[in-house]
């Protein structure tokens, strides 16, 4: 009487309401039928048994509301419960037949692992970049980093986010659209003395930017107004929460206690929180007053001397429009320097992460291309294990055939394949964890090295994109062999016992391998075009050649020149410092590994200097995009040192020196600027401000040198002699090593200027070479990654195009038998093998080519003198990816030609 | 004395006990009681029903639309292992409770 409730698992029951209720009719109806039978049959009439069982139902309306409200709270349930235990079925079947082929499930798992772990990396270091901001800001989107942006005609813009002081006092009290304005500014100090000195990050910061930002300190407090009044400012401390643990092995009462800066005592304040990095994501040890800095005598004042930067909190309500109008209004009525574009010059509001010169900093934007490059990987991966699915699939389409056969519907057999796949995935998933470890720790000690990070590479976010990436896998993954198991044609396929998967499922399978290779095809020109951009960079002429100089330059306590001295000590100090450095390059000239020395205020990669400049026949000097004139105090033998060339006359020479005739050598930009067509040579540069300044008289003309980066607008650069500046300083000597690496001249440096002064704070010996490098991190870097992301999906589609190929050949062993036994020779097979293979792959490359030509030239900004369709990349690449191929096609290939046909033609 | 109406859950163990027998449909089951209790147990035959679904939804029983005698389409339920162990343990409760309020209410009065 009761059918077997064994077909209730194979039955897929979507109960809806009105099925409920219908069943309850039924159900009722069914009492009152047989009750009514029941009482005929004690001998009522069939209306008068009718009524009687109405009658002892009882109020069936009511009763069946109640009976309705009952069914469908078991429906439910019920359904509930057979869901569950279909999946838990269905779980159990999925893992026991993954172990029944482990090696196809470790493959899937591996491919996975990679695929997601790629990704989960990338988000987890675009999410700190961008998308959180730094750590312990209040609102961080209301926050916003000023930028001034100016025009010069004919010339383009050039935007700074580099102020001075006098510009954040303006905005301070000018705009109204702020609800705050802080400055800071990011710097490095000596922290304690002798033995336990050490390098520390310092932040610089005026004493809102606190309040600002709306940090908490972890413990004491921030300085306060009174501590940061310009002229009056206090030697007061805030910790970073890293120093205070490692230094000071997170003591409380450090609060109150004296630590050394420079050599100068400093009251420690408070601790700022854990992960505190301001502004900006970079770590910082230290907090202290930004008046503590005098980087000019005039420094609250002056337009010239830039370091600081300002970032603002705008008012609620307030877009970024209104107070970037609202900031440059402000801006523009304060200004009264000298500099005319300056003057019409627009102030920005812009997020917190763009960086200095107005656009994302290389970090982010490689960083952003690095997301979209490990997204194709993934696609790359997905395919593949979507194409070993589907060859599972087939090899097992008995085994579904007879499921179908017993009932089973459509829609539960597409949950069972893709229980299977995501299972598979949720385990590459796991897996994939690890890969985040490793490489988010490998991107960020590579990428991002001066980035604080404040969780591991795996924190709650990224597990939960890790997450949902699995979850995408698994089910496309699934979903790819379940589309393919068409009822009728597996049932066919059942009956007539033919080996090969249809054609469909080949074609599918084909077109997922040319896919795989298109996209290997498009990173790895992707990563032949950093690869060919770091070349590049490294090939640049920058003029000088910071890879043969050295810089040494000293330190002394108990005053830095930046801090305001009463006279008699800035005198002796300014006595000290000349006197070491002139006996310091007398040292060096001595030196036999030294084959030049010179002393210089302002070194290119280090420091820049602009002071008043009048030039006959000018009203203003020209301001050109690089920005300038900069100027250079250089000794004899600067030019030989940094390697510097002379166009024209001549350099300066032992007779160049304080007190005698002012000259000046120009640079190239700046001869053809200022006297085009004419003779630099023997022209007037009245440097300086004052009213009586003698002339310059220019002597020779070099070469165009860069100042600050690899890239850089062409800019106006003079020197004059050593000793002759007046408003700038920061001397620095420049050693030039006669034999190769620079970096063995600099212990003997260390050693031979270390007693010199026995007052030396410090004394920093560095190669140049060391400030230019991480200007080619990016490029490095995204060859680097993009290289290794290509080469894995290069990898992953080389294997995907084996399994294909193999697939292939051993569907074919009987006909690949045939020609053999007809006397065909090997070579033939091998040749229909490879030709296949190749095919497949040439279908790939041309595909890949075409999205490459498509997609590069968005890159173009990242690039360094390359062009995205550079023919040299394209085919290296085409090459190796036939090449490959080839190899991948070559084992099946020779498996195939080693079939023995008698064995072949016996068996069907 | 007229009919002693259900105390409120017996209706669930009398269901139970009747399906321990054999599976019954709903109008089964209600005659069986009827039979059992030689009518002196009066209850609602809705709630006959309620109670089945009720422990449906709780996996002591199951249900399965069948054919009758006189080939009527009816619903059937049928008790589980769970449903078994379950009436069991509540009948040894019920009659447990049942001769300790009995032995207390007939207890001669103290002289």
């Amino acid at each position: 009487m009761i059918r077997p409730g064994i077909r209730r698992l194979f039955r897929l029951r979507l109960r809806r309401s009105d099925l409920v209720a219908q069943e309850l009719d039924d159900e009722i109806q069914a009492h009152l039928a047989l009750r009514a039978e029941q009482l005929e049959q004690q001998g009522l009439s069939p209306e008068a048994a009718r009524a009687e069982a109405l009658r002892r139902f009882g109020p069936v309306d009511e009763a069946r509301r109640k009976l309705l409200r009952a069914a469908e709270r078991r429906e439910r349930r019920l359904g509930m419960r057979t869901w569950t235990a279909g999946i838990r079925q269905d779980l159990r079947y999925a893992w026991r037949s993954i172990v029944r082929e482990p090696g196809f499930a470790a493959v899937v798992v591996v491919v996975i692992a990679l695929g997601v772990g790629a990704n989960a990396t990338m988000f987890g270091i675009v999410d700190r970049l961008l998308l959180r901001g730094p750590e312990h800001v209040r609102e961080p989107d209301r926050v916003a980093r000023i930028h001034v942006t100016t025009h010069e005609p004919g010339e383009g813009s050039s935007t700074s986010g580099t102020f001075g002081y006098v510009t954040y006092t303006a905005l301070r009290d000018g705009a109204r659209s702020f609800e705050r304005v802080a400055a800071y500014a990011m710097t490095e100090r000596t922290l304690g003395s002798g033995e336990d000195a050490e390098e520390i990050p310092v932040g610089e910061a005026t004493w809102d930017f606190f309040p600002l930002l709306g940090v908490r300190p972890a413990v004491g407090r921030f300085f306060s107004e009174a501590e940061d009044r310009p002229g009056d400012a206090q030697r007061v401390a805030v910790l970073g929460y890293g120093l205070w643990t490692r230094r000071y092995a997170a003591d409380p009462a450090i609060v109150g206690r004296t630590i050394t800066i420079d050599g100068l005592p400093y009251t420690v304040a408070g601790v700022a929180p854990k992960g505190f990095t301001g502004a900006e994501l970079r770590r910082a040890d230290l907090w202290r007053p930004m008046s503590l800095r005098h980087p000019a005598p005039d420094w609250q004042t002056t337009w010239n001397s830039l370091w600081l930067h300002i970032v603002a909190r705008l008012k609620p309500g307030v877009t970024a429009e209104q107070a970037s109008a609202d900031a440059t209004i402000a801006f523009r009525r304060a200004y009264t320097g000298d500099d005319a574009p300056m003057r019409e010059a627009r102030v920005s509001a812009d997020p917190l992460y763009v960086d200095d010169d107005g656009g994302p900093s290389m970090e982010v934007a490689v960083s952003r291309w690095l997301v979209g490059v490990s997204f194709v990987v993934l696609l790359v991966a997905c395919a593949n294990v979507a194409n070993l699915m589907i060859a599972r699939a087939v090899r097992r389409r008995r085994e579904v055939a007879v499921r179908l056969a017993l009932g089973i519907a459509r829609g539960r057999l597409v949950r069972l394949l893709l229980t299977e796949s995501v299972l598979l995935a949720g385990l590459g998933g796991a897996a994939a964890l690890l890969v985040v470890l490793f490489g988010g720790r490998l991107v960020r000690t590579t990428l991002l090295p001066d980035i604080e990070w404040i969780s591991s590479p795996v924190n709650g976010r990224v597990l939960m994109v890790a997450a949902a990436l699995t979850l995408l896998t698994g089910i496309l993954t699934g979903l790819a062999p379940a589309l393919q198991s068409d009822r009728r044609r597996l049932l066919t396929a059942l009956h007539t016992g033919v080996r090969e998967g249809g054609g469909r499922s080949s074609r599918t399978r084909a077109a997922l391998a040319i896919t795989q290779a298109a996209f290997s095809v498009v990173l790895l020109v992707g990563a032949g075009l950093f690869v060919r951009s770091l070349w590049n960079a490294y090939a640049i002429d920058l003029g000088v050649e910071p890879d043969q100089v050295v810089t040494v330059r000293a330190s002394w306590p108990p005053q830095q020149a930046d801090e305001a001295l009463p006279e008699p000590f800035e005198e002796t100090l300014q006595q000290r410092r000349d006197a070491f450095y002139q006996r310091a390059l007398d040292r060096a000239r001595s030196n036999p590994d030294v084959e030049h020395a010179a002393l210089a205020i302002g070194v290119p990669f280090h420091s820049g200097f602009g002071v008043r400049l009048r030039v006959t026949g000018w009203d203003s000097i020209p301001a050109l995009p690089g920005g300038g004139p900069y100027i250079q105090a250089v000794s004899a033998g600067y030019f030989a040192t940094v390697g510097l060339q002379l166009l024209r006359g001549r350099v300066f020479d032992r007779s160049d020196h304080a007190g005698t005739e002012p000259v000046a050598i120009v640079n190239r930009t700046m001869a053809r600027t200022l006297w085009p067509g004419g003779e630099a040579v023997g022209q007037c540069l009245r440097i300086g401000s004052g009213t009586d300044v003698p002339c310059a008289r220019v002597v020779g003309i070099v070469e165009d040198a860069h100042r600050f980066s690899l890239r850089e607008q062409p800019a106006m650069q003079y020197y004059i002699p050593f000793g002759q500046e007046q408003g700038i300083g920061g001397t620095m000597l420049l050693v030039r090593a006669r034999s190769q690496p620079a970096a063995a001249v600099m212990e003997s440096l260390r050693r031979e200027l270390h007693d010199i002064d026995p007052t030396v704070l410090r004394l920093d010996v560095e190669p140049l070479q060391d400030r230019l490098d991480p200007q080619f991190r990016p490029w490095r870097l995204g060859a680097i990654l993009i290289g290794v992301f290509g080469a894995l999906a290069l990898v992953i589609a080389a294997i995907g195009l084996y399994s294909l190929i193999a697939y292939m050949v051993a569907g074919r062993t009987h006909e690949l038998g045939v020609r053999l036994a007809l006397g065909a020779p090997t070579s033939d097979v091998l040749r229909l093998v490879l030709r296949r293979g190749l095919a497949l792959a040439g279908g790939g490359v041309a595909v890949g080519v075409l999205l490459s030509l498509l997609i590069a030239p968005q890159i173009r900004e990242l690039l360094f003198d390359t062009s995205p369709r550079d023919p040299l990349i394209y085919g290296a690449v085409a090459a190796v990816l036939l090449v490959a191929a080839g190899l991948a096609s070559l084992v099946p290939a020779r498996r195939a030609a080693r079939v023995d046909p008698a064995v072949v033609l016996r068996s069907d | 004395m007229a009919a002693i109406p259900l105390m409120k859950g017996t209706l669930d163990l009398l269901v139970l006990k009747a399906l321990s027998w054999t599976p019954m449909h709903g109008l089964e089951i209600t005659n069986w009681l009827e039979h059992q209790s030689s009518g002196e147990l009066s209850f609602d035959e809705s709630g006959v029903y309620q109670a089945l679904y009720r422990m449906e939804e709780r996996g002591l029983i199951e249900a399965e639309w069948g054919v009758s005698d006189h080939n009527r389409r009816a619903r059937y339920y049928e008790i589980t292992p769970a449903g078994r162990r379950h009436l069991a343990a509540e009948t040894r409760r019920l009659v447990r409770y049942g001769e300790l309020v009995t032995g207390i209410l007939t207890a001669p009065a103290k002289a």
